[in-house]
């Protein structure tokens, strides 16, 4: 359900998603790199609850080599699913690189499309090493691996960075005429981005703005001014 | 109204709908009134975040409001029909019909299966050294100890315990079949190869066991379990081709959304399999391993098993006929 119908198409791999109520959620799919390194940190934690389990089991003699091999195949197989399933929509791997299951519509992972795109692994696995898996990631922008092309899942970058940050405290000041929405939520944003960025490159940028948004300011002052205009802009009087 | 003003009127619901969502964070189904609020202060803040978008409100603002209701979009869509009664509409409704609409790949799997299995089992029955050009000799004595007469439970080649055997066949024998299954999205060719091998497989040590005269040992022993576990072989077979006859005959849809809704309706096959398979291994086990039961009784057993088995498949979950109904 890929909505063209939003103005601000996205340049990178993300894309919107529409929902029942209207509103466009941003999806972004996680590409090959944080989904290996979350796969990794899955096959330690595998490893580790298997290694603890049979120091347990090793004790129980034939009975516990059965239960052994039978929670190696959970281990194996359904780990993911029960994961996936819960509330957080991610084996623990995922979750510490940000990472979440959802469905391409960007509802909620359902019970089977988890499972297939997990069964399905051992069709990303062959022939050897997830090479089938690694090179659909690899053709599509989205990074489905075949499991998620069956179930119609996605990996999303869950947890962002937020991108703004507190405004430099300047006096407020209006600005020389009024502006379009699109020019104060951009004079907003670059004001949240002030305190990142080199002196130089503020001040580069703010050369832009203002000839139009504070005429009559000196050169040296203008990124100043431009930020008092940012607090004016908010609402800052 | 500036931004400040629009975050002052509507920051209570923003922050009521994040408490609600850390308190809801655990329940799969919270009380009735907190649903009905929760989904209110979610259309709520939808709404503030289209207002906010249009306004082109500040990004950290619109990055707040996009992350809050991203959250509760995912807690207020989750799907949580995952329970007993699911389970049980499962087993006793869905998993037959599954099996019964997609009766064309259960019947081209089982002839794959089958073939393969029933010409192999001949050759090897008339020629026994054919079953060296699919095993090696060590397989092969290793076979005839399991099936011949031996201290051991009928079919081990070393003496394991019950259980050990029963999470082997759980490991292994689910392992084979979820490969046949996920294979077939390879336009079908990776469960047809799978199909094709295990029947070979199976088919050219019956061959070559019946021809050594183990024949009543070995048919006793495989009888009750192979009536679950056969048909699920052939059935995980027939799961992989439904993916693979989305992509070779997509029909009128995109191969993609063909095989989307392919693997939606294999997903009720896989079900039932993985159950059957647990059946089987616990059968094969405990009940078909031991040698203390008379082969008659087994056979006996075995057979009601199938006839169990067939008619659960083809007559379980059948809506009542419309005479029955008045």
């Amino acid at each position: 359900m890929r909505s063209a119908a939003f103005e601000d198409e996205l340049l990178d791999t993300r894309f919107r998603v529409e929902t029942p109520e209207g509103i466009g959620l941003a999806v972004a799919p996680a590409g090959v790199v944080s989904r290996l390194y979350a796969f990794a940190i899955d096959f330690g934690v595998r490893l580790a609850l298997f290694g603890v389990l049979s120091l347990v089991l090793d004790n129980l003699g034939g009975f516990g080599f059965g239960i052994g091999l039978v929670v190696f195949f959970a281990l194996e197989w359904l780990y993911p699913v029960v994961f996936e399933l819960s509330e957080g929509a991610a084996t623990p791997g995922k979750r510490a690189l940000g990472l979440r299951v959802v469905m391409d519509s960007g509802l909620p992972v359902t019970p089977a499309a988890s499972l297939t795109r997990n069964l399905l692994r051992a069709a990303d696995f062959m022939p050897f090493l997830y090479a089938f898996g690694l090179l659909a990631m690899l053709l599509r922008p989205d990074f489905k691996r075949l499991g998620d092309l069956a179930a119609g899942t996605l990996v999303v970058h869950w947890e962002r960075p937020p991108s703004g940050h507190a405004l430099p405290s300047v006096a407020p000041r209006p600005p020389a005429e009024r502006l379009s929405p699109r020019a104060q939520s951009a004079i907003v944003a670059w004001a949240g981005r002030v305190a990142r960025l080199t002196p130089a490159r503020a001040d580069e940028l703010a050369a832009i703005a203002a000839p139009a948004v504070v005429p009559r300011v000196a050169a040296e002052q203008r990124v100043a001014a431009l930020v008092g205009v940012a607090h004016w802009l908010l609402g800052h009087r | 109204m500036t931004p400040l003003q629009f975050e002052a009127g509507h920051a209570a619901v923003w922050n009521e709908l994040e408490a609600a969502l850390d308190a809801t964070r655990k329940k799969i189904a919270p009380a009735r009134a907190d649903r009905a609020r929760l989904a209110e202060l979610y259309r709520a803040t939808c709404e503030h975040l289209a207002i906010a978008q249009a306004r082109a409100y500040p990004v950290p603002m619109i990055e707040r409001l996009e992350a809050l209701t991203a959250r509760a979009h995912q807690r207020i869509y989750r799907q949580a029909d995952f329970g007993i009664g699911r389970l049980g509409r499962l087993f006793l409704v869905d998993f037959p019909v599954a099996v019964r609409a997609h009766r064309m790949q259960v019947l081209i799997a089982l002839l794959v299966f089958a073939g393969p299995l029933l010409a192999v089992g001949v050759a090897c029955y008339l020629d026994p050294g054919f079953v060296l050009s699919l095993h090696d000799v060590g397989t092969v004595d290793e076979y005839e100890r399991m099936y011949g007469d031996s201290e051991l439970p009928i079919g081990r080649a070393n003496a394991g315990s019950d259980w050990a055997m029963f999470g082997h066949y759980i490991r292994n024998n689910i392992g084979i079949a979820f490969q046949c299954f996920a294979s077939g999205i390879f336009f079908g060719a990776g469960s047809v190869f799978f199909l094709a091998v295990n029947g070979l497989l199976a088919g050219s040590i019956a061959g070559y066991l019946t021809w050594r005269g183990h024949g009543e040992t070995f048919y006793s022993f495989v009888i009750t379990h192979s009536a679950f576990e056969l048909t699920a072989i052939v059935l995980a077979g027939a799961a992989g081709l439904v993916l693979g006859q989305a992509l070779l005959a997509p029909g009128r849809r995109t191969r993609l959304a063909a095989l989307q809704d392919a693997a939606q309706r294999a997903s009720v096959l896989v079900y039932g399999i993985t159950a059957m398979f647990v059946v089987a291994a616990a059968l094969e086990a405990f009940w078909s391993s031991a040698r203390w039961v008379e082969p008659s009784v087994k056979f006996a057993v075995g057979g009601v098993c199938w006839v169990a088995v067939i008619a659960y498949l083809s007559l379980q979950g059948r809506p009542p006929r419309a005479a029955n109904r008045r």
